[in-house]
Formats: structure tokens, C-alpha cells, sequence
């Protein structure tokens, strides 16, 4: 087993900003991550054999890609090693890592860790969001940015937040029609939260440029409205749109219907823990996501000495707080090793940043009716193909946490792991069991955190229950915590 | 109607890819997902309990919906992977 200086997982915005921080401060650090190329999903990068993506004007050359083209830049630091299509699947306290990548399975030491894992989009189901043409916001953009692929071209775009609208005209900038945009707030609350926003001129202005782009192409924003219902026989064809009360509830009456080929939704973002968490670095519930996020010091250590969390996988907090938070992770584990990076301290303008996120944390949330009126013949769970009401039968009958439920059923137990129905599943047992989302909890984190060939986990000599019969395209693990 | 190739766009070497025994036409570094939406595909599998149809969903590998067969290995992420030439796809969506 190999021992290096510096670990980063996750070649996100916070993930190369702490690679590029420490390899500049003196140190050796080794970049793993599970895709081809650097830059995470924010910074998606088209495959080199595209050339120059002549993307419209809504996604190239604005200050946000020149920055990115910056960041990545610093990778060719000879400090830095870039382990891409490599997938981190297990990690101890210690600070072993097992991969697996294009060589197969191996294992490393680090002295330090840095864990940039990101987050993933959160969405709640309504009758028909499995079927093909139903999409995250985020797949949308990342074929735009990374394929230049339109997801449609008749789509309606649905959740909450200031999302939407950037992707809307994203997609209408290059050539989709947008034939609504469905957003969960009220008009009044939507603007009100707006104006929590003050001093921060530039997103104010992205906003306001963002809707007169919808306005000028007629593209409706169905305020304090949600999807109910999408209908298709193999894939999508029409979307029913209803007016929600202010706990998120759909109303009676006055159902819109919108022939379309694609259902664009996103409900905000929830923190990738699962490595944080398999390594038992302490958690705190978010109340205003409703989701773990990692806890650290002020330096971004974990309560595991010399693991580090930087990014979304600390709370959500944006691209700006990510990159500050690359830094001072780079630098505290540079300065622990004994280097001594002559960077500024970027902690004054991190609090900065982080409070501008906080006062925005809640605005979007995503509100409880919503999760009630999932009607009992809903798949939530979508690997295991486990309905709301089976849930709701788990909770009623005692399962009061979502690692209770694998009695009654296998929600969260398929290939995705629970990532996706999760914190669906946390919001329909809480409620079923008359308990806080937060004491329902998460699905535990197990290894391997996502499939790798069953052999790779037997041979690298990580403890692991036995596999079922439905488990046998996969190595799922021993549950650790 | 469905997904459409943007205009305008520099994209790698035309390849040809084999789909379902069909040949498709790909473009080198373009996802198996990429290829496939282009050339008309929504549905790429069936589930094994439900046989409900799935597609392309997160895009970013986390929600194994996407998955086909690659080159004889089954249960491959399309939004991860990469065409390249010849190789031979399989996909499950009757």
C-alpha cells in the first residue's frame, strides 16, 4: 500500500481549489475522481475530442467559465496527480482509501485527506417521474454543457429556486422551447425572499437579466404551482400542473395541462456524505436542507484528525463558498504537514460568503404538503420499486428511522443506495411515524459507496455481509455506520 | 421531438456504434446516454420488478436508471461512458 502526502476526493470547484492550494504550497497531493475529466459538475467539461463547445452566449464565455478555465489550469502543477475515472468506495478513519479505476482495485495511504464530494439534486416524486423524458435540472444542463445535447424540446421546468430560471434560459438559449416554468413559491414569497438578497448586486441583476430573457421568449413561471402528474406511455408526452397551498399542498380545481418531451425538476441540492460519513466524521442535521452535512473546525477538519471536508459536502453553500473552502482546506493540510503556503487567508471573505448563503438557506425549502400529497401508488424508492404507502405502512407499524425500514421493505437497499429516495423517504416516515425528519435520519452508508465488482470488495479484505440473491450484480457491504 | 444535437458545435470524429444490432451513428467522446437520446432512444431498460421503463435521469452516475449493456458487460452507467467505435450496445426497453 502506498503512503502519500495529500488525498483530495472530488475535482469539483472545492476539490481542485484545495488540490491546486496545497500542490502550490509545497505539498505532494494525489486528485481522485470518478469522472474523465476535472471541474465536477459545475465546471463540466466537454470530452477533449469536442474542441471548442460553441455553446450560447447563457453558457459560454461568461466571467464563470473564464474562471473555471483558470482553476483547471492550475492542475498541471507537477505536484499534482489526477487519478480521473477512479471511484473512491471505501475509506477508514486511518485514512485508507480503496479505488477502484481503469487499473482495477488498489489501495492507498494518506497523511491527509481532503473529501470534496459535492452534492446531488433533490426531488419529490409525483405520479409518472420515472418515466424517461422526466429529468433532473442538473442532467439537463450537464448534457448541454458536456454534450451539447438538448434533454427536449418542449420542456417544462419544475421545483424551487433561482435554478430553474438560469436553466431555462440556458436551454432556451440553445434552441428548446420552454413551455412553462413551475415554480413551488409564491410569487410574493418567491420576491420576498429575493429581497433578502440585498447587497449582493450581481445575483440580484443574474436574476432580474434571467427573467426578462424568459419574459421577452414568453416562457410562463407558474408561481406557488407543481407538477401532479406527468403522463406517457414509454416516455413523457403531457405534464398536469396544480396550484399548491402555502404548506405545499396541491389544490383542487384549476389543473393546467402542457404537452411536452422532457420534465426538468429540482428541489435544491442535498450534500454527498456517504465518505464523511463511512469515515465517522461527525454529522449535523441542516434543518433549513433537511440534510446531514459534515461538521468542521474553522481550518475544515473533520472529527476525524487529518480528514478534511470541503465544499457542499459541508452544507450547501454555491460555487463561491466551494472555492474558498478548497483554499483553506489546502492550506490547513499543507500547514499540518509542515509547508508553509504563502496564499491569503481567505477565511475573513469565507464567513462572508457562507452568512450570504445562510440568509438564503431557507428560502427555497421545500415544504412538507408536498411530500404528504405523494399518493400511496408512487414509486419513491426507484431502484427497489418501494411505494409511498409502503412506507407509510413501515412507519405506522414502528419503523421510526429510515435504517428501520429494511424490515418491511428495500427502499434505499438498490444500486443508487438511497441517494436519490432518501431524503424523500425521510420526509414520508417522519411523517408517518409522527417523528422529526431529523430523527428519521439517512440510509447508513455502506460499502462499497457505489457498485464495484463484488471480487474487488472480497479481495481487498474489507469485512462485508453476504450478498442476497438480488444484491449478485454487486458487492454491497457490511453497514459501518 | 425529443433530444436534439445543438447546432454548431465542433464535436469529435463521427463514429459508428452498434445498438440493439443496429448501427448508430456517435460522435467520438459523446456518452452512450448522449448517443443514444440523439439517435431517438427515451427508455433504455426495463425494471426487473415493475417492468417500467427508464432513461437517462441524473446524469451524473448517482442514479444507476441509465444503465445498458456495453460490450457484453451488463449494468453499465450510459451518462458515465463513453462510445467509441464498434463498441456494441444493448439496450432493455421492451
Amino acid at each position: 500500500m502506498s503512503l502519500i502526502e495529500i488525498a483530495v476526493v472530488g475535482a469539483g470547484p472545492a476539490g481542485v481549489s484545495a488540490a491546486v492550494t496545497a500542490a502550490q504550497a509545497g505539498a505532494k497531493v494525489t486528485l481522485i475522481d470518478e469522472y474523465p475529466r476535472a471541474g465536477g459538475q459545475y465546471y463540466k467539461q466537454p470530452p477533449a475530442s469536442f474542441g471548442t463547445l460553441r455553446l450560447p452566449a447563457s453558457l459560454a464565455d461568461t466571467r464563470s467559465v473564464q474562471h473555471g478555465r483558470e482553476l483547471l489550469a492550475g492542475l498541471l502543477h507537477p505536484n499534482i496527480d489526477l487519478r480521473y475515472n477512479t471511484l473512491v468506495w471505501n475509506i477508514t478513519p486511518d485514512r485508507v482509501l480503496d479505488l477502484y479505476g481503469p487499473q482495477g482495485g488498489s489501495r492507498l495511504q494518506a497523511k491527509k485527506v481532503i473529501i470534496a464530494s459535492g452534492a446531488y439534486e433533490r426531488v419529490v416524486p409525483f405520479p409518472g417521474w420515472t418515466l424517461p423524458g422526466v429529468t433532473t435540472v442538473g442532467a439537463a444542463q450537464l448534457l448541454l454543457k458536456g454534450q451539447g445535447l438538448l434533454v427536449g424540446q418542449k420542456i417544462l421546468v419544475a421545483g424551487t429556486g433561482p435554478l430553474l430560471q438560469l436553466a431555462a434560459v440556458q436551454l432556451l438559449d440553445a434552441g428548446a422551447q420552454i413551455v412553462a416554468i413551475v415554480e413551488l413559491q409564491s410569487r410574493l414569497e418567491f420576491f420576498g425572499h429575493a429581497s433578502k438578497l440585498f447587497g449582493q448586486w450581481a445575483k440580484i441583476g443574474q436574476g432580474l437579466e434571467n427573467q426578462k430573457r424568459l419574459m421577452d421568449a414568453g416562457v410562463p413561471i407558474k408561481f406557488g404551482r407543481a407538477v401532479v402528474r406527468v403522463l406517457g406511455d414509454a416516455q413523457v408526452e403531457r405534464a398536469v400542473v396544480a396550484r399548491v397551498d402555502s404548506h405545499g399542498r396541491p389544490l383542487a380545481g384549476g389543473e393546467e395541462e402542457f404537452a411536452v418531451d422532457a420534465v426538468c425538476i429540482n428541489f435544491g441540492f442535498v450534500p454527498a456524505t456517504e465518505l464523511t460519513r463511512l469515515a465517522g466524521c461527525e454529522q449535523r442535521f441542516d434543518s433549513r436542507f433537511g440534510s446531514l452535512a459534515t461538521v468542521t473546525n474553522p481550518d475544515l477538519e473533520t472529527s476525524c484528525r487529518g480528514i478534511f471536508a470541503a465544499g457542499e459536502v459541508r452544507g450547501i453553500g454555491g460555487v463561491e463558498v466551494a472555492l474558498l473552502e478548497g483554499r483553506i482546506a489546502g492550506m490547513a493540510a499543507a500547514r499540518q504537514l509542515g509547508y508553509d503556503p504563502d496564499a491569503q487567508d481567505p477565511h475573513r471573505e469565507w464567513q462572508k460568503a457562507r452568512a450570504a448563503v445562510d440568509a438564503l438557506g431557507s428560502m427555497f425549502a421545500v415544504k412538507p404538503g408536498l411530500y404528504e400529497a405523494i399518493a400511496d401508488d408512487v414509486v419513491v424508492c426507484r431502484c427497489e420499486e418501494v411505494t409511498a404507502g409502503a412506507l407509510r405502512v413501515a412507519a405506522r407499524a414502528g419503523a421510526l428511522q429510515l435504517n428501520g425500514l429494511k424490515a418491511w421493505n428495500r427502499c434505499g437497499m438498490g444500486r443508487c443506495q438511497g441517494r436519490i429516495c432518501g431524503p424523500i423517504a425521510a420526509q414520508i416516515v417522519a411523517a408517518g411515524a409522527g417523528v422529526s425528519v431529523e430523527s428519521a435520519g439517512a440510509f447508513t452508508a455502506r460499502i462499497p459507496i457505489k457498485p464495484v465488482p463484488l471480487g474487488l470488495v472480497a479481495s481487498a479484505g474489507v469485512e462485508q455481509s453476504a450478498p442476497t440473491a438480488m444484491e449478485d450484480h454487486v458487492g454491497y457491504g457490511k453497514a459501518i455506520v | 421531438m425529443g433530444a436534439r444535437r445543438i447546432e454548431g458545435i465542433e464535436r469529435g470524429a463521427p463514429i459508428t456504434i452498434t445498438v440493439n444490432g443496429q448501427p448508430v451513428p456517435a460522435y467520438a467522446g459523446e456518452s452512450i446516454a448522449a448517443a443514444l437520446m440523439a439517435a431517438g432512444w427515451r427508455a433504455f431498460r426495463r425494471t426487473e420488478t415493475g417492468h417500467a421503463p427508464r432513461g437517462f435521469f441524473c446524469g451524473m452516475g448517482i442514479c444507476f436508471d441509465c444503465l445498458v449493456t456495453v460490450d457484453g458487460a451488463p449494468n453499465v452507467r450510459s451518462c458515465m461512458t463513453e462510445v467509441h467505435e464498434g463498441c456494441v450496445i444493448q439496450t432493455a426497453e421492451t
